[in-house]
């Protein structure tokens, strides 16, 4: 009566491959298509500037392709692997062994933007290889090959590792904290390389370099034929172990129930105090930072990127960032928190319908952030700043200190209103722990956005401490103080007038004809301008403005790769003031264009 | 001031349209206080999107909706305060217990705390969801959420209950409690609606029944007069003009 109908191998692969384009097809629909074209445009421009490096500066070659590996590391975990458009709890049914099935996710995992743009960055080692003549054009061939199923296989096991084993708050944090040191190596990771000493540190990361997967396709290209044969056997074997790996994490990922990024808990928890208003409020949402392992991660993230990236500059005995921990702690834990409201999902109908609410979870999301991160900056910047022994900074800690935590405060209550990005339902999650299933495009945005005004609103603080080192405690406790009470007010007026068009856009996704303006909206060519603008516009504005600018006032020899101090001492502070500018100007294009385009085209509709 | 004379809800030419479907297509609805209301349709006829604009969770395109007279959208303070809402698929608080949830919310309605203290007790006991006292709502069964949505509904103790789907999923013994929940809170005066593909349950329940198909009402009043002479069932598929289907075809499962 019944056939078993087992598909073979290479039959599988197939279909998972149609169906992950036929579900690409689909969703390339207006926001979506316009992202996908940007990011793909990105890519393939990154793509073929490592092919120009394989051309031009080929001793950089290991390092670029690192880079593109570390992308594929990092991606799934920053971003929560929402590229996992094959989930494979759509095929715990199917009548095949986990291997077969993993190996024809794999597949499925191959058919997309992705893979195929890092492909076309990876014909940079056939181009090297002609360096070799025809036989390192072969092996460079292959090692493309390989090299990109490897990548690609990392990516997918890191993936499955995250979503069975960060199951408590130690794991979570233990992810937040890996990813904050990275993000902090990347900015201020020269300095302990300065530390070991200039040209023996070249030579190392010369090694360093190739010994990761993405650099055994150039040692192959470099090393005698029979040398060059083995490590491509021995990148097949890699590729070998990580599927046979990939499908036992599979296997048991679909067996183990999801809890929706949740920690195990033992009793039952405390009995909430007798409070009302703003404080019950404060009291559920503490409740959720210690029970929601996205947040501790990201908390985590914040505040192990606070502590490290001082830290790597005391390897070159320069304390001068240690007293500033607390500030970039909070600056950054504000920058993982503004997606508040979107990340609840649409719990946000239980404040609408209790009469009066709004103005209490407002107060209350506010209160439970400073009661989260502030005993924590406070800390990190008295200790930081006793311990550097600089005194100078005692002032400009103090006075930025409760204007930083105040503007914080309100303008992730207030972004989490005007700019909420959409995510998943918590209980409609995925087996990712770590994903909140919202536009990772779009909550990079938001969160660049809360970087760049978060320290704008303790200008005036600043100013003041200019005039009189004293004058900025009172205005910090002042500006403070009113930015969270004001940009909290205009976030519960907003949450009054606005709550239900944001619940609407969390269950049914953004109206047709959107009364608010979004980067969506954009021409296309302005789109990819403010893509790029956010990505890069950090390059000239910090490592090549402000940390020569500070290496040049501290007065550190070490010219490292920041252009300026490479130039003749006349061109030195023109170069750094340009570089300020043209980060500044990124960032004021990327953030001014959209508005205006955005009110103009609104104007023009209405 | 709201009188018992008003209508539990009444809505006037209801429409909605996402994108280039028309959900809603201009509903007029009149609930009569102290009525127990059955709103029936087929899949995707549009009880979910009117029942939302209905209690203010959806904008509508055009028309309006009344509470006991009390403007939905114009005096949105004090409609909220009259009504008990359990929608369908939306998240809750999801990171706190049954108990947190309700006392939470009772709090946050301004309720004294030994009221709401005593009201949780009972709910969850009722309910039977005071076994599950250390799960998060995020991990309840379907049917537990329907049964935490209702107590939250009921919490404050309003007039107008408004209750989408709330037997989906539900066991068949806590349907049974939830069913004398609703007749007592009827027949002690209070208004109900409920949104059901159960014809069964919506004519075992009901006093007043309204038919709902592609958006727009096909047939509104007492059950009675909807329902004829036949069952509602019968009613119901001459209503939306559909014929079951079932019969042919699937040779392959049944050879």
């Amino acid at each position: 009566m019944a056939h078993l109908l087992t598909p073979g191998p290479t039959a599988l692969a197939q279909h998972m491959i149609r169906m992950r384009l036929a579900l690409m097809r689909n969703s390339l629909r207006g926001d979506d298509a316009a992202n996908l074209y940007t990011g793909v445009s990105l890519g393939v421009l990154l793509a073929f500037g490592t092919i120009a490096v394989a051309v031009l500066w080929p001793a950089y070659l290991p390092h670029t392709l690192a880079v593109w590996f570390s992308g594929w590391i990092f991606g799934p975990i920053l971003f929560g692997g929402g590229s996992e458009a094959l989930r494979p709890e759509y095929f715990s049914m199917l009548p095949a062994t986990p291997g077969r099935i993993a190996a024809a996710l794999l597949a499925g995992a191959f058919a997309g933007p992705a893979p195929a743009v890092n492909l076309i960055a990876l014909l940079s080692l056939p181009v090297y290889g002609w360096r070799f003549g025809p036989a390192g054009v072969l092996i460079g061939l292959g090692a493309a090959v390989t090299t990109l199923i490897t990548m690609v296989m990392v990516s997918r096991v890191i993936v499955a590792l995250i979503g069975l084993f960060v199951r408590s708050r130690a794991t979570a944090a233990a992810v937040g904290i890996a990813i904050g040191t990275a993000i902090a190596l990347c900015s201020n990771g020269w300095a302990p390389f300065v530390a070991l000493g200039g040209t023996d540190t070249a030579a190392w990361s010369q090694v360093l370099v190739r010994a990761l997967p993405s650099g055994w396709g150039v040692a192959a290209i470099e090393a005698p034929w029979p040398l060059a044969l083995a490590i491509l056997v021995a990148g097949a074997g890699v590729i070998a172990l990580l599927l046979a790996a990939w499908a036992v994490l599979l296997s048991r990922r679909v067996v183990s129930a999801a809890r929706g990024g949740m920690p195990t808990r033992r009793g039952a928890p405390r009995p909430f105090p007798a409070a009302s208003g703003a404080r019950i409020t404060a009291v559920k949402e503490l409740r959720a930072w210690w029970r929601d392992l996205v947040r501790i991660q990201l908390l985590a993230l914040a505040l192990s990127y606070a502590i490290v990236t001082p830290l790597l500059l005391v390897t070159i005995d320069s304390w001068i960032m240690v007293p500033f921990a607390g500030l970039i702690a909070i600056v950054m834990a504000a920058a993982s928190s503004a997606n508040l409201y979107g990340a609840d999902g649409t719990a946000l109908w239980l404040t609408l319908m209790t009469p009066g609410a709004e103005r209490a979870d407002v107060r209350g999301r506010q209160l439970a952030w400073l009661v989260v991160v502030g005993p924590a900056a406070v800390v990190l910047s008295l200790a930081g700043t006793l311990v550097s022994g600089q005194a100078w900074a005692w002032p400009w800690v103090l006075g930025l200190l409760p204007a930083l935590l105040g503007g914080a405060a309100g303008l992730i209550v207030l972004l989490g209103v005007t700019s909420l990005v959409p995510g998943t339902d918590p209980h409609k999650r995925g087996g990712n722990p770590l994903s909140t299933g919202a536009d990772e495009t779009a909550e990079t945005s938001v969160a660049w956005l809360v970087l760049i005004a978060v320290p704008a609103t303790a200008l005036p603080t600043a100013g003041a401490i200019l005039l009189h080192p004293w004058a900025g405690i009172a205005t910090g406790v002042l500006t403070g103080a009113l930015s969270a009470w004001g940009l909290g007010r205009i976030a519960h007026r907003r949450l009054e007038n606005h709550g239900i068009d944001l619940l609407n856009l969390m269950k049914h996704g953004p109206a047709p004809q959107a009364d608010k303006p979004t980067t969506a909206d954009l021409p296309i060519q302005h789109r990819i301008g403010v893509t790029i603008s956010y990505l890069i516009a950090w390059l000239p504005l910090f490592p090549q403005g402000l940390v020569p600018m500070v290496m040049k006032i501290v007065g550190i020899e070490d010219r490292g790769w920041f252009l300026a101090l490479h130039l003749p001492p006349v061109w030195q502070w023109p170069t750094i003031i340009f570089m300020i500018a043209l980060g500044l100007l990124m960032y004021g294009y990327a953030i001014l264009i959209p508005m205006r385009l955005g009110s103009s085209s609104s104007a023009a509709t209405s | 001031m709201p009188t018992h004379r008003e209508p539990a809800l009444r809505t006037i030419g209801l429409r909605k349209a996402f994108g280039d479907h028309l959900a809603v297509d201009d509903i007029h609805l009149t609930v009569p206080a102290g009525s127990f209301y059955g709103l029936v349709g087929p899949n995707g006829a549009g009880k979910t999107t009117t029942l939302a604009m209905a209690v203010g969770l959806l904008r509508p395109d055009a028309g309006s909706a009344e509470i006991f007279g009390v403007d939905v959208w114009r005096d949105t303070v004090q409609a909220k305060g009259l009504i008990g809402v359990l929608p369908d698929g939306n998240a809750m608080p999801e990171r706190l217990t049954g108990r947190e949830v309700l006392t939470y919310l009772g709090l946050l309605r301004g309720l004294p705390p030994a009221v709401v203290a005593e009201r949780t007790d009972e709910l969850l006991q009722i309910l039977e969801l005071d076994s599950a006292e250390r799960s998060l709502v995020i991990e309840y069964s379907t049917g537990m959420r329907k049964k935490i949505g209702l107590a939250v509904a009921l919490l404050h103790a309003p007039r107008l209950l408004v209750l989408d789907e709330p037997f989906e999923a539900v066991d068949p013994v806590s349907a049974a409690t939830i069913r004398t929940i609703l007749r007592r809170f009827a027949a002690n005066g209070g208004s109900v609606i409920i949104s059901s593909h159960v014809m069964a349950l919506v004519e075992q329940l009901c006093d007043h029944v309204g038919v709902i198909s592609d958006g727009r009402v096909v047939a509104a009043g007492t059950l009675a007069d909807v329902r004829g002479a036949g069952t509602l069932e019968d009613a119901f598929v001459d209503l939306v003009g559909a014929r079951a289907g079932g019969t042919e075809g699937l040779a392959w499962l049944t050879s």
